[in-house]
């Protein structure tokens, strides 16, 4: 009877959806070409072609390419049906770009719709003429563009103000002032839906003219609550750039807590917060996390060094400190926290956050605490949703975790969170524990220990070790905990080996090793009962942590060492079966046994030792052979110290960014604007002046960031190579095998020692152990391997090179081509700008002798001004003048900012005098902080100052290494895999330039070579490297160039890494090559900019 | 700024591709993204909603079977991008009456249309659904059967609504309805936790206050509450005026034509739960035997239905069998089982007791899952939140006021 049901069931099922479909564009979808759509796109019914429009798209839709219907779909673009119309014109977005010329035609049709009646097709024309991206066309779409931002229709305005970006991004490189010219009109325009589209358009055509916004700073905010969500958020984040810009910090609030807190002395870093009353009062002083926030305020504001060196140095400069800073009853201040403060009520979640970004750097401290609750309550909305404010928790919680102490049941894990949440939940909470909710807390992570995913339980585990070391009046619980977390793992793991549970154990005794270390003198009973179930723990890097312990702390209290005797006799005996990583550990400990060991003791230890070393001379392992030959107790090596702090959670961006939840600076990723940068002058002027020149050209746009977003993110990649190294736990406990039975054979006592028992329960077990420094680590990880993943995943076109070499057989290798470099000058200061000093700089390819961190940079001073000028200078804009005058105080935070102790400009002396049309020229010597990022400098002339930037340029990070092809080759080899990394990219230059080579009787070869030295100048013009040699394919073809090959060699400044560069040419001379660059360096961020910046300049 | 958007069917087909700018992303993104996915377990539930790829930045949602992926290679709030795609999977569900892979397949066109209004260059457009429902005309049954009939149909709205030029965006201006109504519900959620000891650790109400309002012309409402203390946090429709709340905690507010979620709260520390799960297992030497108790523990004064209790078996478990003395066990694939019990019968508790066979070389468990319990009760906020009353301005006539309650559960487990 049952089955019948069910049968009749699905029957039913089967036939309503059938019938649901009747109607639908489903046969569309799924037939999409059962008809012929040509004929039906020249119909002469509307209906039949809108079917054959339906089709295109569902073909569309399925990923096939019908551009071949494009120009049957354009002629219907005059279409009165707006059916058909808005069908046209999703096709025609689509394929537009592909089909430039026939796009052409439907221009005309536009221009006429933009002066229809009805305010829709007004607005799909303008929308749809934006979109298609013809360059051709770009000064009509910035004249319709103009005239719908003054459309009766607020519809059609909007779409103007989204349409800018659309054109800005297809044609910007003339005066900006047109752009500004409509986002001032549209911001200014009363309707709020027009504003926050207009806001839109302001981020991305002109996000540093914050002058815009001055003049209607009050009428914005106020009308802030009205725009509809979305224009909200970038409202928001435009008008705190513009306080910061305009007003400075906020005295009260947490982003300047920083200068209070470093005059006075703080003993600890972390919070003693009582956690009750949740009172603001107790919370100036010492419960906030300095060193977090100094950071924090470092990552959010561009150039804060200067602003903090000038607030820090006490009162006497009271007059720069009120530049920097306002209070938080400045006007506007007010303004904006009380507009944007309703918005936390919103139901956009990304709203309330950026709301609440706005409250964390510019409210008064005392006031914070609102945002916390809207934020925890965003928790309760989509899974994707609590991930990403879960990131951004955890920054606010280490900053001021009592902010958060009292709210920790929002943190408790539930089993619908996935993974990373769960591990976000656990990081969060082991940081706001407090000494009252501690009991609760803990009592939670009793229950998450039984829990069936073990990656978790081995986070827990790790997070109640965060607890015990952070509250050391828990450290003796959780450790009792964690022991028996430790024997109870151990106890199963003998039966069988089950997924993750190994990585459990390893944590649980890592946790207690961090604990122990904290107090080893009162812990040393849980040494020897570790100890004593030596042979019970059956995971190689579970028990190469309990052996490291016994040597670390072998003389501690008074019943290790006299356990320690019986304890090495046991390894003696089960040294022959151990792993690896444990041999390396008991030879460890054995040594520094016998280091502190004294009298009667150190002859057995001597013993004991040398049979050790008998065994691991014949050790299959390289490594435990040559291990013996290294002096006693200095075998310890790096990997055992778990609590090396996480690099990756020193990364902070601003609040709600997608940098700070991708842990890199994504590409367009803007730091808050200088405090007070933006000044009267450029209110009043109402143009663009100098400083904000060089932001807009650095800033906004898309092409040039491009390449940063590459580097950005292999920059994490690299790191997340190092970690992994001292990600001991992961590592060791998978890769080892599981061990034989060998020691089952001696079940006996080793040691015997009273009061040792320990109960392994597991119902009345009473979890409050610790075990380790790593959670964070973890966490921060995640993330960044991804990243490399996708690195490694991306198949870089190696196998394309290779084969294509093989291909062509017979080839002539030419190391000496004669080629002209010309190095590129780059403009650092315009003469137009300051009173006709010119100063143009380009990278040297001498090398420095003083440091390796150095490049050289040849400047060129001109006056171009019929004056001499007089005193001119260079020097780093960072550190001008008011570094000097920091007091002491700052000393700490100054070398936490600083990174290196090289200055960043070894400066030449000043210019006493430059005569009119003259030219000079200087060497410096130029650390740049990293070798994407620009170096600000200050040049000094007639007394003025003026900053700019001075960009490196990659390819002066290297210098020449000079090899033979065949030693090349064999670098090439060494290098494979991950340090490898290619890009394939099109070249056009030799068109023009082969051109007339090709009138005279051109040979084969002579073009080719021709080729070779065009390529060869581009690239040494570019980098400072050396060609190894050309390799030219002899073929027959005359006109093809396939199987050029050019090798170049070099080798990184910093570390004198090798740095091979092979460019691969495919392609005839008639048309343009397809290149493929290669390169191999050790270092994958430099090596992939290095890319980026190579086949940029071969484009 | 989304450069483009794909839906995913759960197996990883493409169904549809949106380019949003004119920087198009090649859907072999979508490839990688599978591959990510697979590498991760093949769960695109359980995988990170913001991905680094090599060339962009994925934003992923996943709901009802489809994934909903957009990509970007600029800075931008990842919340701005996942609460779009929440959105957009939100006004297809309004639209086609549902959401899987076939619905989105046989109404692409309107999918299309659809993307197309709600996002330009990358930037969220219009979102209101009821300015969409008017630029383009939801199927159904009637436009169906035409289509059917006369073999043309358009949806596409002729004219441009005229709420984009009003201050109110979420309302049509000259609304004329033969009815005039006004409902109100209180819908909550419960999100409880037992530890294993069987303490409620953490008991909370999520609440929201849908209002369907069928109201002619520009009605102005106001919703007072005899109780707002109780409401821990609160979050409102963009309609709501703050003004009012801030001073009085009165919801005064001009509502968009039909349904809408007028408010979400949040009532924080519950002390009870209307129903208790009471799971035991125990477990030696090999076998292992499972019973779980149900029963209702403070009467809410109303029937509690759709009781069920669900947990997944773990791994080492490889197979089980079990008797309910109440109700079906359904146990699935990846060992979910799944317990119906429906209402609490009277004079009896419902009973789950079975027996767990472990794995080969097990002597205990040493994981113990977590159960999930699903209820509904009609007619009860069990929040203790009341509305005090509602008054509508602003219409010709005195409108029907309807008001309802609905408990359900929410994130409520028992560990065990």
């Amino acid at each position: 009877m049952f089955h019948q049901f069910s049968a009749t069931a699905e029957s039913l099922s089967k036939a309503s959806s059938l019938v649901l479909r009747i109607g639908t564009d489903a046969h569309l979808y799924d037939d999409p070409d059962d008809v012929s759509i040509g004929p039906l796109l020249e119909s002469r019914f509307d209906s039949e072609k809108v079917d054959a429009l339906k089709r295109l798209l569902a073909l569309l839709a399925q990923g096939s390419d019908v551009s071949q219907f494009f120009p049957q779909v354009v002629k219907n673009v005059a279409s009165q049906s707006l059916e058909l119309k808005k069908l046209v014109y999703l096709y025609l977005l689509h394929y537009a770009e592909k089909r430039q010329n026939e796009a052409l035609l439907s221009i005309n049709c536009f221009q006429k719709d933009l002066s229809d009646t009805n305010p829709l097709v007004r607005a799909w024309a303008l929308r749809t003429m934006a979109g298609i991206r013809l360059h051709a066309v770009a000064p009509l779409v910035l004249r319709a563009i103009t005239k719908c931002a003054r459309d009766p229709s607020a519809y059609v305005r909007k779409c103007a103000a989204y349409a800018l970006p659309k054109l800005y991004d297809l044609h910007h490189d003339e005066d900006n002032s047109s752009f500004e010219e409509l986002v001032d009109i549209l911001l200014n325009d009363h309707s709020p839906g027009v504003v926050g589209a207009a806001a839109a358009a302001f981020k991305s055509v002109c996000p540093s003219s914050l002058f815009l916004i001055a003049k209607s700073f009050r009428r914005l905010c106020e009308i802030l609550p009205d725009v509809e969500e979305w224009g909200q958020i970038v409202l928001i984040e435009i008008l705190l750039r513009y306080i910061i810009a305009r007003h400075g910090i906020v005295k009260e609030s947490i982003m300047f807590s920083l200068s209070t807190m470093s005059t006075t002395p703080v003993a600890d870093g972390f919070p003693t917060f009582s956690g009750t009353s949740g009172s603001c009062q107790t919370l100036v002083g010492t419960t906030c996390d300095v060193n977090m926030i100094t950071l924090m305020c470092k990552s959010y504001i561009d150039g804060q060094i200067e602003c903090f060196a000038q607030t820090g140095c006490s009162n006497s400069s009271d007059d720069k400190l009120d530049l920097s800073l306002t209070s938080s009853t400045n006007d506007d201040v007010v303004m904006l926290l009380r507009c944007t403060s309703p918005l936390l009520w919103s139901h956009n979640s990304a709203v309330v956050l950026a709301a609440a970004g706005v409250h964390w750097i510019m409210a008064p401290r005392e006031n914070i605490e609102r945002i916390i609750k809207p934020l925890l309550f965003i928790l309760r909305s989509c899974q994707a949703s609590k991930y990403v404010i879960l990131c951004n928790l955890l920054v606010f919680a280490k900053a001021v975790p009592p902010f958060f102490s009292q709210y920790y049941e929002d943190f408790f894990v539930c089993s619908y969170d996935t993974y990373q949440i769960r591990a976000l939940k656990l990081e969060i909470l082991s940081i706001i524990a407090t000494e009252s909710s501690i009991p609760i807390i803990l009592q939670e992570f009793q229950d998450y220990v039984k829990d069936p995913d073990r990656r978790f339980v081995a986070d827990t585990v790790a997070a109640i070790g965060l607890c015990a070391q952070r509250l050391p009046m828990v450290a003796s619980a959780c450790l009792e905990g964690l022991l028996a977390i430790t024997f109870y793992e151990s106890s199963l793991s003998s039966s069988s080996q089950i997924d993750g549970e190994a990585g459990v154990l390893v944590q649980a005794i890592m946790s207690i090793k961090a604990i122990i270390k904290q107090n080893p003198d009162s812990y040393d009973r849980v040494i020897v009962q570790l100890a004593c179930n030596l042979d019970r723990i059956k995971i190689p890097a579970a028990r190469a942590l309990v052996i490291w312990i016994i040597g670390e702390y072998s003389v501690i209290g008074q019943i290790i060492p006299k356990v320690v005797p019986s304890i090495l006799n046991y390894l003696a005996w089960s040294f022959t079966s151990e792993e690896p990583d444990t041999k390396l550990q008991i030879l460890n400990t054995a040594a520094k046994v016998l280091l502190c060991a004294q009298g009667a003791d150190s002859l057995a230890f001597r013993k004991i030792l040398s049979y050790f070393i008998e065994l691991a001379k014949y050790d299959i392992n390289y490594d435990n052979g040559r291990m013996h030959h290294e002096p006693g107790g200095k075998i310890l090596n790096g990997k055992m110290h778990s609590s090396i702090s996480s690099t990756k959670s020193s990364r902070i961006y601003l609040p709600g960014s997608l940098s700070q939840i991708v842990l890199h600076a994504a590409s367009g990723y803007e730091p808050l604007p200088k405090p007070c940068s933006l000044l009267n002058t450029d209110l009043t002027a109402g143009v663009v002046n100098e400083t904000n020149d060089s932001d807009i050209s650095s800033g906004s746009s898309i092409e040039e960031s491009g390449s940063v977003y590459d580097s950005d993110h292999s920059s994490i990649s690299s790191d997340d190579g190092n970690e992994s190294v001292n990600d001991s736990n992961d590592t060791e406990s998978t890769a080892l095998a599981v061990r034989n039975d060998v020691q089952d054979v001696r079940e006996k006592t080793l040691v015997d020692v009273s009061n040792v028992n320990v109960c392994v329960d597991d119902s009345n077990e009473n979890t409050k152990g610790n075990l380790s420094a790593f959670i964070s680590t973890d966490l921060a990880e995640l993330m960044p391997k991804l990243a490399l993943e996708s690195w490694l995943d991306e198949e870089p076109g190696v196998s394309s090179i290779q084969t294509s070499q093989q291909a062509s057989s017979g080839r002539i290798s030419i190391n000496n081509l004669n080629c002209t470099v010309t190095p590129k000058l780059h403009s650092l200061l315009d003469p137009t700008t300051n009173n006709g000093l010119r100063v143009e700089y380009a990278f040297s390819y001498e090398i420095s002798t003083i440091s390796s961190m150095l490049v050289l940079v040849e400047i060129f001073f001109e006056n171009c001004s019929s004056e001499p000028i007089k005193n001119i200078a260079l020097k780093d804009g960072e550190s001008s003048s008011s570094v000097e005058s920091s007091d002491q105080v700052l000393g700490e935070s100054e070398s936490l900012l600083r990174t290196a102790n090289v200055p960043p400009v070894l400066s030449t002396e000043e210019i006493a005098s430059l005569d009119p049309g003259q030219r000079v020229k200087k060497l410096i010597e130029i650390r740049f902080p990293h070798h994407l990022l620009p170096l600000k400098l200050v040049v000094t002339c007639n007394g003025k100052k003026f900053s700019t930037k001075l960009w490196p340029d990659i390819g002066y990070f290297l210098k020449p290494l000079s090899m033979n092809t065949s030693a090349f080759i064999d670098h090439e080899r060494q290098l494979p895999g991950m340090f490898e990394y290619s890009k394939r990219c099109t070249f056009k230059d030799h068109i023009e330039k082969i051109a007339p080579v090709k009138d005279d009787s051109s040979i084969h070869s002579d073009k080719i070579i021709l080729l070779s030295q065009i390529l060869t100048s581009k690239v040494l013009s570019n980098c400072n490297v050396s060609l190894v040699c050309a390799d030219i394919p002899v073929s027959f073809n005359i006109d093809d160039a396939s199987g050029l090959c050019l090798r170049f060699s070099g080798e990184l400044l910093s570390n004198s890494k090798p740095c091979l560069i092979s460019i691969l040419v495919e392609g005839k001379f008639s048309e343009p090559f397809v290149l493929t660059v290669k390169i191999n360096c050790e270092e994958t961020v430099f090596g992939l900019n290095l890319l980026n910046r190579v086949a940029a300049f071969l484009q | 700024m989304l450069q483009c958007i794909f839906f995913l069917s759960d197996a990883g087909e493409v169904m549809l591709e949106k380019q949003m700018t004119g920087h198009h992303v090649d859907r072999s993104i979508c490839s990688w993204f599978w591959d990510y996915v697979l590498s991760q377990g093949g769960d695109p539930s359980m995988i990170l909603p913001v991905i680094a790829s090599p060339t962009h930045y994925l934003f992923q949602v996943f709901r009802d079977g489809i994934v909903f992926l957009a990509c970007t290679q600029v800075e931008m709030p990842p919340l701005m991008g996942i609460e779009f795609l929440c959105r957009v999977a939100d006004v297809l569900t309004d639209y086609l009456g549902g959401l899987n892979e076939d619905v989105i397949k046989d109404n692409f066109v309107i999918v299309y249309e659809l993307l197309d209004e709600m996002m330009d260059n990358g930037v969220p457009l219009t979102t209101e659904p009821n300015i969409l429902r008017e630029m383009l005309a939801p199927p159904n049954i009637v436009s169906k059967m035409l289509s059917v009939v006369t073999g043309k149909n358009s949806n596409v709205s002729t004219k441009l609504p005229d709420a984009t030029a009003s201050s109110i965006p979420w309302r049509k201006i000259n609304t004329k309805h033969s009815s005039n109504e006004v409902y109100v519900n209180l819908v909550e959620e419960m999100d409880a936790i037992f530890n294993r000891d069987g303490i409620l650790v953490k008991c909370e109400i999520y609440g929201e206050v849908q209002v369907n309002s069928h109201l002619p012309g520009l009605p102005d409402l106001t919703l007072s509450f005899s109780n707002p203390s109780i409401l821990n946090d609160v979050r409102f429709h963009p309609c709501v005026r703050f003004r009012p709340w801030e001073a009085d905690q009165i919801l005064s507010f001009v509502p968009p034509d039909g349904e809408f979620r007028l408010m979400s709260y949040r009532v924080k520390k519950l002390k009870s739960t209307p129903i208790y799960v009471k799971p035991q297992l125990t477990s030696n030497a090999g076998h292992s035997r499972i019973s779980v108790l149900v029963g209702i523990h403070n009467d809410p004064g109303k029937t509690i239905d759709s009781i069920t209790v669900q947990f997944q078996l773990p791994l080492c478990v490889s197979s089980a069998n079990f008797t309910p003395n109440h109700g079906t066990v359904n146990i699935l694939a990846d060992k979910t089982c799944r317990w119906s019990i429906g209402q609490v019968p009277k004079g009896k508790s419902p009973c789950l007791s079975g027996n767990l066979v472990l794995e080969a070389d097990l002597e205990k468990l040493h994981v113990f899952p977590v159960f999930r319990v699903g209820f509904r009760i009609m007619g009860v906020a069990s929040s203790g939140l009341q509305i005090h009353r509602l008054d509508v301005k602003n219409t010709p006539s005195e409108p029907y006021k309807g008001f309802r309650a609905l408990t359900q559960s929410g994130e409520y487990e028992v560990r065990s």
